[in-house]
This record gives structure tokens, C-alpha cells and sequence, in this order.
């Protein structure tokens, strides 16, 4: 079971936690709201936490909690730009349907 | 909103404040009031804020410098200083008056500014002494009457000084 | 599809609830756009990568109007129609400012000046909109969705007048403005937060047509202005000039037409640029009339053209450290901020005077949007603000006139803000039942010598015997820096008040029909998405004041009280269902009018609750 970030993903995220001052890693998860039942969660990490599960991708830590992890394995994290925009992206294997936004989904 | 600016700030009702207490003590407060944390509340929210916010501001400079913060003690104790209408004084200290204004206006038309400097530094130690004794007259013989005194003669000195000032500026 | 940016712990947003915010600094030469995504605060480039938009703006007889580079050329061709540097005249009449020199078709509009355009006539206001709302829509493209608001950078010495034209453009572009803040202050968030500093700083902002500087004390993120002053005309533009007059003397011309003027402004500004890293460039133009222009010039005879303009920003300067009551020894750092610290010798001559070399590691053209960005994140609740505190001053003394055109100071500069101030006034004639409130601001006595802010008249005083009427007048500033002013006659309570913008800027009524004509030429899609949204905010309105009753409305409401809000909810959710956009609006203000008394007892009762709080936490 995994979670892993692209190299372009990583290097976004290192450049931002050197310039932040602060932190570990990244926190990744699932919260139950949203249009589609699931919606991601991608925060800076200061502390883990019990029962975190960690991996490490491309250098950047990243803790998942387990309860997140059914719906997140095997999941790529990327980083993208359309147009002006840019950010990141979840490439998740588990999801069936998606709401036409990306940011909220169910499995 | 009729708070009393020395509970607003936790602070004992005195002449002496300790002022790293009131520095901090109204950064507490802004910080909890402050427009700033209401920035996406509804309109009635930050005007409330805003009320707040300008409280502590009005409590802040009340209680910051020593000639207010007496003014503020008098008007809590129901003394008012009558600032505009009573000019009654000490004829000592109005005699005193005009040695200083003969002296500044001399020193004006000279354009000195060493006399004017002198004439500050030693109208400033006259002021010390007496915010000093309006402390111990507030503090601990209570006697708000003759403070209310002090308090008036302060600002005659007060004027003094920013005529001073004024020549300083007109002249560098 | 949304992109996702990194959030602080615990920050999340629920999707299609970020709460995107931008920092702008509209400049008087150049305009940006900045925001922080992923904790770190970003300028926002156009679709070729550029991050300054030139505040330049063509209006064409009948197409849309050209902002920024596309404008740029227009300069030479058609400069009547380009306007330029139009920050300088945001709340000014046609008497505040020279108008030699400017090839531009002003109307003296009651208030602030016009320009005559082939398209018509433009306020000030309505240039700074379109700059503004094509920043607006670059970073709505940018971040993937509706800006919840915006912070706005002004210089610190604006005043009343100024800012509010401000306020008024935003609107105008459809930015709901969540604070104008000084630019000073903005460089001073953008620096402390880069370099985690403490201490006393000087801000040096030397902008294209403002000057300002601010000092600052910093201690954990608390950002407290103990002074500001400045030159609302001064800025790199006079630079400029300079150069232009010289060439001008050089080349013995003597009054040029519009497209010549034009072009010789843009070789100065270009020869002031190269003078910045070498100690000599070339001026070469040709005419209209076909004659040629090529002469050199050196660094050091730009110096010398120019070191008045340097010495005149050391005043403002000096007048800030007086009243803050501080020497240069006491100053811990300078910060340099706006494109015109790049010259040398204004470096040099700050370094001098401050005997330390200024700080300038943060390029000065952004720095100013990054700290509005960074304020931005906070205000729209993006970002824990516990340790973040930011305490700003008014440049100007504010004041009322008084017997014989003088001045009477109210509110002095360099107050903190919010701040309010009153002071009692009385009749001079017997039976008087008006009186009339002019209100000024400036450090001058005379009221000739002010800027007058609104003239009001307080009617319907009870005739009584000159002396007897006691009137109050209260000068109230907002976080903004805005301010507006209540007068009442106690005795009667008889009460008159004005927000301060009669004068000059655009009334309410305007700029919602201005708001009104522009969203009309919009698409027939657009009103299902006005219901949606109005439905969206009407909900939310419901669910929000019934979550309030059931927590606070028995112990703060009586049963008439309570019964009028009930019904305006009642009405709403009638109006929900009829799916009405307009009635669903009328509705919603409606609700919003019954239950302000009921949310300020409740906000008054949380900030009461709170501040006895922290009394515990300290005897403990």
C-alpha cells in the first residue's frame, strides 16, 4: 500500500515547506462532504500523529491517517498547470465517479 | 460603552501603570477586537468590532502618558480640572509664567537655538518634578483637589513646550 | 477542474468554499496582482509570464477599452485617448494639479476631474476600475474560481479624498475591498514575515507619482505604525520631467504638441531606467516634423538634475522620525520599496542618512502586493491569525472649521486606527436652529490650507440663547482609514451625519448603477447563476440566524423582537421557494436589516465574554 507524490509534485512541495520555515511533510486525506460524498484534504504536516502512516516519495514525507488510506492507496499526487492556473492534482485508482470540479469524489 | 479604561486592561486603578503591562495588555485586546479578525463577518459584526477596536484605542492613549492617565484618575473621581474656564493660579506660578515667555520670546527674536534648547531641557525637569509629585499626590495622599492643580499647571508648561518646539522647527 | 494549493493543518476547506483573496497594488505606473497559494505568497504573471501590468489605458471611440501593455503604444499615437499615471489624479479637482505638460482634455467636474475622451468622459475612478478589473479577471483565470475579496494598497499619505476614489474603483471593478492598506505598511508584512525581523524599520517607498514612508515597530507578529508621513506628487515620474525639461533645453524646443511631449517623456523615462546601471546613455528621437534629437546623457548630470527631488523625500522623512520621537541610531533597518529606489543615488543619499545600507532583497517592484496578498489570506480567514496583529495610523489630522477660517484638529495624524474623537461645539446667535460642519484635513491652520473633505448642515437645533446649544460632533475613522462624521445637538438630540465623500468620488447610488449597467451587458446565462448564488447566500443567511436564535435569541430578544425576525425568515424561505432572484434579494436585505441589532448584541456579548476571559487565564 502507497501513496506517492511525482517529481514535479515533490519539488513544489520541498520549495514550499523551505519557504513556509516550517513543517515535515505533507498530510494527506479524505473528509466525508462535498458534492460527491468524499472530498480531499492536503495540508502542510508539523506533528504525526498516532497511527499515521508514513511514506516517503521523492524525498517529501508524507503521512496519511489509516482510515484515509482505503481511499487514497495507490494514489499519485501531481502538480499541474492550466492555462494561469496551476496546483495540485489526485490521480486516485479507487475513484468511480467525480464531481466535474475534481475536489470531491466517492469510491 | 462606558468602561472603565483600567478594567478593560486588567490593571489597578493608579497613577503608576507599569507600561510593558499596558503595552501588552492592549495588544491582547486589539487582537481580539481588531476589524482585522472580522474582515468576513457580516456588516453589524465589524461595526461592533470597529467600536471595540477604537475603545481600546481611546483606553490606550488615556492610560499611556502620565499627564492623560492623571486627567483620566480625576475624571473618575468626579474632579473635573475645569481646563477651559479656570484660570485662577497661583500668582507664584503665574509670576513664574511670564519669566519663561519674556525668555522664550527673547530667545525667538535672537533666533538662539542654544537658548531655546536650554529653555526646553529646563522646562522638562520642571515638568518631571511635577508629574512626580502629581504620582504621590494621586497615589497616596489622594488628594485629587490639589491634583486637579498639578494637572492644570501641566498644561500651562505643556503649551510652553510646543511653542518652544515651534521655534525649534521655524528656526532649523 | 480545481487545483488544489496546500493548506495549514487543520485548514482544509470544504470544496467549492475556498475563500480565494488577492493583494492589488494599483500603482501610478505599474499595477499587480499577488496571492498566496500553498502558504506562500505569489505574484499572479498574465498569460506571457509578465507580472506588471502597466496602469496604461486606451479607450478606442466604440470598442472595448486596451489595458496595460496593449495601451502602451497607444502613448505616442493617440495620447489624448491614453490615459496614464492616473493615480495622481484619484480625488484631485482640476485646481489640485498642473495640467501644463499633459496632453490630456480635462472637464472640471464638481469634485474630482474628468477627462473628455472619444468615447466620452471618464472619471479617474472609472480608469483605475479598468485596470483593476482586468487584475480582477487574471486572477480569477489564475486561481480557478471567484475571488471572495481583496486587499487594495494606498499610499500611506493618501487622504480621505484619495482613498475613497480608491474604494470606489474597486467596487466599480467588483472587488468587494476586505481593507485599503498603506503601501508602506503592505512592504513592511511582505519584509517581516521574510526575514522574521523585530525592531524599528523605516519604509522608504518611492513610487511613480508617491512618495511615502512609514516607521514601524515589529515585535511577534504584531505590526504597529508609529508614524507616517510623505508627498502625495512626488514620485519617479518628477524624474522624469526632469530629464524631459533638460532635453527639451538641450534640443532648444520650446512648447511641443501632444504626440512629441509624449514621445520625449517615454526616451526620459527609458534614459532614467539605463542611467540606473550605466554612466552614460544616448536620447535619440526624431519629430514630427522630421527634425532629429541624439544627445547624451551622463549619470552624473542626471544626478545633478535631479538631487533636489532626492533631498525633498529626506523631509518627509525627517518629520516622521520627530513624531515618532526617534533618531536614525535608533532605527534597525531601511527598507527600500517602489521601482524608484532602484537609482542610485536615492540609495545612496538614504544610506547616508541613516548611516546603515537599506535592505533591498525583496524586489521593490512586488514587495508592496505580496504583503497586501499576505494580509489578504489573513483577513479572508485563510490563515490562524492568533499571533498577527496589524495597527495602522491616519497620515493627516482631520478637523473641522471654526470662527475666523481657522482650523480645529479633532483627530490628529498619526492616531491609530479605529479611532474616534468628539468635541463639543456651541450656537453664536441667539434662536440659531442650523449650523453648518465643514470638515478639513491637514496640518495647516488656516482652512484655506486644508483639503476640504464634505461641507453638512445640522438643521432643526431648538431656537435658544446664543452659548446655550450644546453641540457634539464626532469624527469616526475605520480600519480603512475612512472617515465620516455625526453632529447632535444634545439637548434636543436632534442628529445629522455624513460618510465623508460628497465632495468628491461617486455617490452609492452611482456606483450601483454603474455596477447595474455593467452586469445588464452581460449574457442571459448569468441571471441562472445570480439566482443560484442568491439562493446559496439566502440559505445560508436562514441557517446562520437560526443557529444564532437557538443559541442566544431568549437571552438577548424580547417576544416583538423575536416575532419580527421570525416573520422576515418566514418571508425569505417563501421567496426561496418561488425561485425570484429579485425577491429572494429584497427578501435577504430585508432579514439582514431586522437581525443587525440582534447580531451586534450577540458580537458585543462574544467580544465582552472574551475580553473577561482573558482576565482569568492572567490570575491564573
Amino acid at each position: 500500500m502507497a501513496v506517492t507524490l511525482s517529481e514535479r509534485a515533490a519539488k513544489h512541495v520541498a520549495n514550499f515547506i523551505a519557504r513556509r520555515g516550517k513543517g515535515i511533510g505533507l498530510r494527506l486525506g479524505v473528509k466525508t462532504s462535498g458534492c460527491s460524498g468524499m472530498a480531499y484534504k492536503l495540508e502542510f504536516a508539523d506533528e504525526r500523529v498516532d497511527g499515521d502512516l508514513e511514506f516517503v516519495s521523492n524525498g517529501v514525507t508524507v503521512l496519511v491517517d489509516p482510515k484515509s488510506l482505503s481511499y487514497l492507496d495507490g494514489t499519485e499526487l501531481d502538480f499541474v498547470r492550466e492555462g494561469l492556473n496551476e496546483g495540485f492534482q489526485f490521480n486516485n485508482p479507487n475513484v468511480k465517479n467525480e464531481c466535474g470540479c475534481g475536489e470531491s469524489f466517492n469510491v | 460603552m462606558n468602561t472603565n479604561f483600567f478594567e478593560l486592561f486588567h490593571l489597578p486603578q493608579s497613577y503608576a501603570v507599569d507600561l510593558q503591562q499596558l503595552d501588552s495588555a492592549y495588544r491582547d485586546v486589539q487582537s481580539q477586537v481588531h476589524p482585522d479578525r472580522f474582515a468576513m463577518a457580516s456588516e453589524a459584526e465589524r461595526r461592533v468590532a470597529m467600536q471595540w477596536a477604537t475603545l481600546a484605542n481611546e483606553a490606550y492613549q488615556a492610560l499611556k502618558k502620565p499627564l492623560a492617565r492623571a486627567e483620566y484618575l480625576l475624571k473618575l473621581g468626579g474632579v473635573d480640572p475645569e481646563l477651559e474656564s479656570n484660570t485662577s493660579m497661583p500668582v507664584d506660578f503665574l509670576m513664574a509664567q511670564m519669566e519663561w515667555r519674556e525668555e522664550l520670546a527673547e530667545a525667538v527674536s535672537s533666533k538662539s537655538v542654544p537658548a531655546l534648547s536650554g529653555l526646553s531641557s529646563r522646562l522638562q525637569s520642571e515638568m518631571n518634578a511635577m508629574l512626580s509629585r502629581l504620582g504621590s499626590t494621586i497615589d497616596q495622599e489622594q488628594d485629587l483637589a490639589a491634583a486637579a492643580l498639578l494637572v492644570r499647571k501641566l498644561k500651562f508648561l505643556h503649551k510652553l513646550d510646543e511653542e518652544i518646539e515651534n521655534a525649534l522647527d521655524a528656526i532649523g | 477542474m480545481a487545483l488544489l494549493q496546500i493548506s495549514e493543518p487543520g485548514l482544509s476547506a470544504a470544496p467549492h468554499q475556498h475563500r480565494l483573496a488577492v493583494g492589488i497594488d494599483l500603482g501610478t505606473t505599474n499595477s499587480l496582482v499577488a496571492t498566496v497559494r500553498s502558504s506562500m505568497p505569489v505574484v499572479l504573471p498574465d498569460e506571457q509570464g509578465r507580472a506588471l501590468l502597466p496602469s496604461v489605458v486606451y479607450y478606442p471611440a466604440e470598442d472595448k477599452a486596451l489595458v496595460g501593455f496593449e495601451a502602451v503604444p497607444m502613448q505616442a499615437k493617440e495620447p489624448q485617448d491614453t490615459l496614464v499615471s492616473v493615480k495622481r489624479f484619484m480625488g484631485r479637482g482640476l485646481k489640485d494639479i498642473q495640467t501644463e505638460h499633459l496632453p490630456y482634455r480635462f472637464v472640471d467636474a464638481p469634485g474630482m476631474v474628468q477627462f473628455k475622451l472619444k468615447c466620452g468622459q471618464k472619471s479617474p475612478v472609472e480608469v483605475s476600475a479598468d485596470i483593476l478589473r482586468n487584475l480582477r479577471e487574471r486572477a480569477e483565470a489564475s486561481l480557478g474560481g471567484e475571488l471572495v475579496g481583496a486587499v487594495i494598497t494606498v499610499p500611506a499619505y493618501f487622504d480621505d479624498a484619495q482613498r475613497q476614489a480608491t474604494k470606489d474603483a474597486a467596487r466599480l471593478a467588483g472587488l468587494n475591498v476586505l481593507r485599503l492598506l498603506n503601501e508602506p505598511t503592505a512592504a513592511a508584512i511582505a519584509y517581516g514575515l521574510d526575514n522574521a525581523s523585530e525592531g524599528t524599520f523605516v519604509v522608504y517607498d518611492l513610487g511613480g507619482g508617491t512618495f511615502d514612508v512609514s516607521i514601524l515597530r515589529l515585535t511577534r507578529g504584531v505590526f504597529e505604525v508609529v508614524a507616517t508621513s510623505g508627498d502625495s506628487a512626488l514620485g519617479g515620474d518628477d524624474f522624469d520631467h526632469r530629464i524631459y525639461c533638460w532635453l527639451l533645453e538641450q534640443a532648444g524646443l520650446s512648447q511641443l504638441g501632444g504626440r512629441d511631449s509624449r514621445l520625449l517623456q517615454q526616451k526620459a523615462r527609458e534614459a532614467k531606467e539605463a542611467l540606473t546601471d550605466k554612466l552614460s546613455t544616448q536620447i535619440a528621437a526624431v519629430l514630427e516634423d522630421g527634425s532629429p534629437i541624439n544627445v547624451e546623457l551622463t549619470q552624473q548630470t542626471y544626478f545633478d538634475l535631479t538631487r533636489h527631488l532626492v533631498d525633498k523625500t529626506l523631509m518627509p522623512v525627517r518629520k516622521a522620525l520627530k513624531d515618532a520621537g526617534l533618531s536614525t541610531d535608533q532605527i534597525d533597518g531601511v527598507v527600500m520599496v517602489g521601482g524608484s529606489t532602484r537609482m542610485p543615488h536615492v540609495q545612496h543619499a538614504v544610506a547616508q542618512y541613516f548611516d546603515k545600507p537599506p535592505l533591498n532583497n525583496l524586489d521593490p517592484d512586488k514587495v508592496v502586493a505580496l504583503g497586501a496578498a499576505i494580509q489578504a489570506n489573513v483577513l479572508a480567514g485563510n490563515k490562524s491569525g492568533d499571533e498577527w496583529l496589524l495597527l495602522d495610523v491616519i497620515p493627516l489630522s482631520l478637523g473641522l472649521e471654526t470662527m475666523g477660517g481657522l482650523v480645529e484638529k479633532i483627530i490628529p495624524r498619526n492616531s491609530t486606527i479605529p479611532t474616534a474623537r468628539a468635541q463639543e461645539f456651541t450656537t453664536f446667535k441667539d434662536g440659531q436652529t442650523a449650523m453648518r460642519v465643514h470638515v478639513l484635513q491637514g496640518e495647516r491652520e488656516l482652512v484655506k490650507d486644508c483639503r476640504s473633505l464634505a461641507t453638512f448642515d445640522l438643521k432643526g437645533i431648538p431656537p435658544m440663547a446664543a452659548g446655550a446649544a450644546r453641540i457634539r460632533v464626532t469624527f469616526q475613522v475605520d480600519a480603512d482609514g475612512l472617515l465620516s462624521v455625526t453632529a447632535m445637538e444634545m439637548t434636543s438630540g436632534v442628529q445629522s451625519s455624513v460618510v465623508v465623500k460628497p465632495a468628491y468620488g461617486l455617490t452609492d447610488d452611482e456606483i450601483t448603477r454603474m455596477l447595474k449597467s455593467s452586469i445588464e451587458h452581460a449574457q442571459d446565462d448569468m441571471a441562472a447563476r445570480r439566482l443560484s448564488e442568491a439562493t446559496v447566500d439566502a440559505t445560508r443567511l436562514i441557517e446562520a440566524t437560526q443557529a444564532a436564535l437557538a443559541e442566544d435569541g431568549d437571552a438577548l430578544l424580547d417576544a416583538d423582537e423575536r416575532g419580527i425576525i421570525d416573520q422576515a425568515l418566514q418571508q425569505l424561505s417563501a421567496a426561496i421557494a418561488a425561485q425570484d432572484e429579485a425577491r429572494i434579494r429584497q427578501a435577504s436585505d430585508e432579514a439582514s436589516r431586522v437581525t443587525d441589532e440582534f447580531a451586534s448584541r450577540r458580537m458585543d456579548a462574544s467580544i465582552r465574554k472574551a475580553l473577561s476571559g482573558q482576565k482569568l487565564s492572567e490570575l491564573g
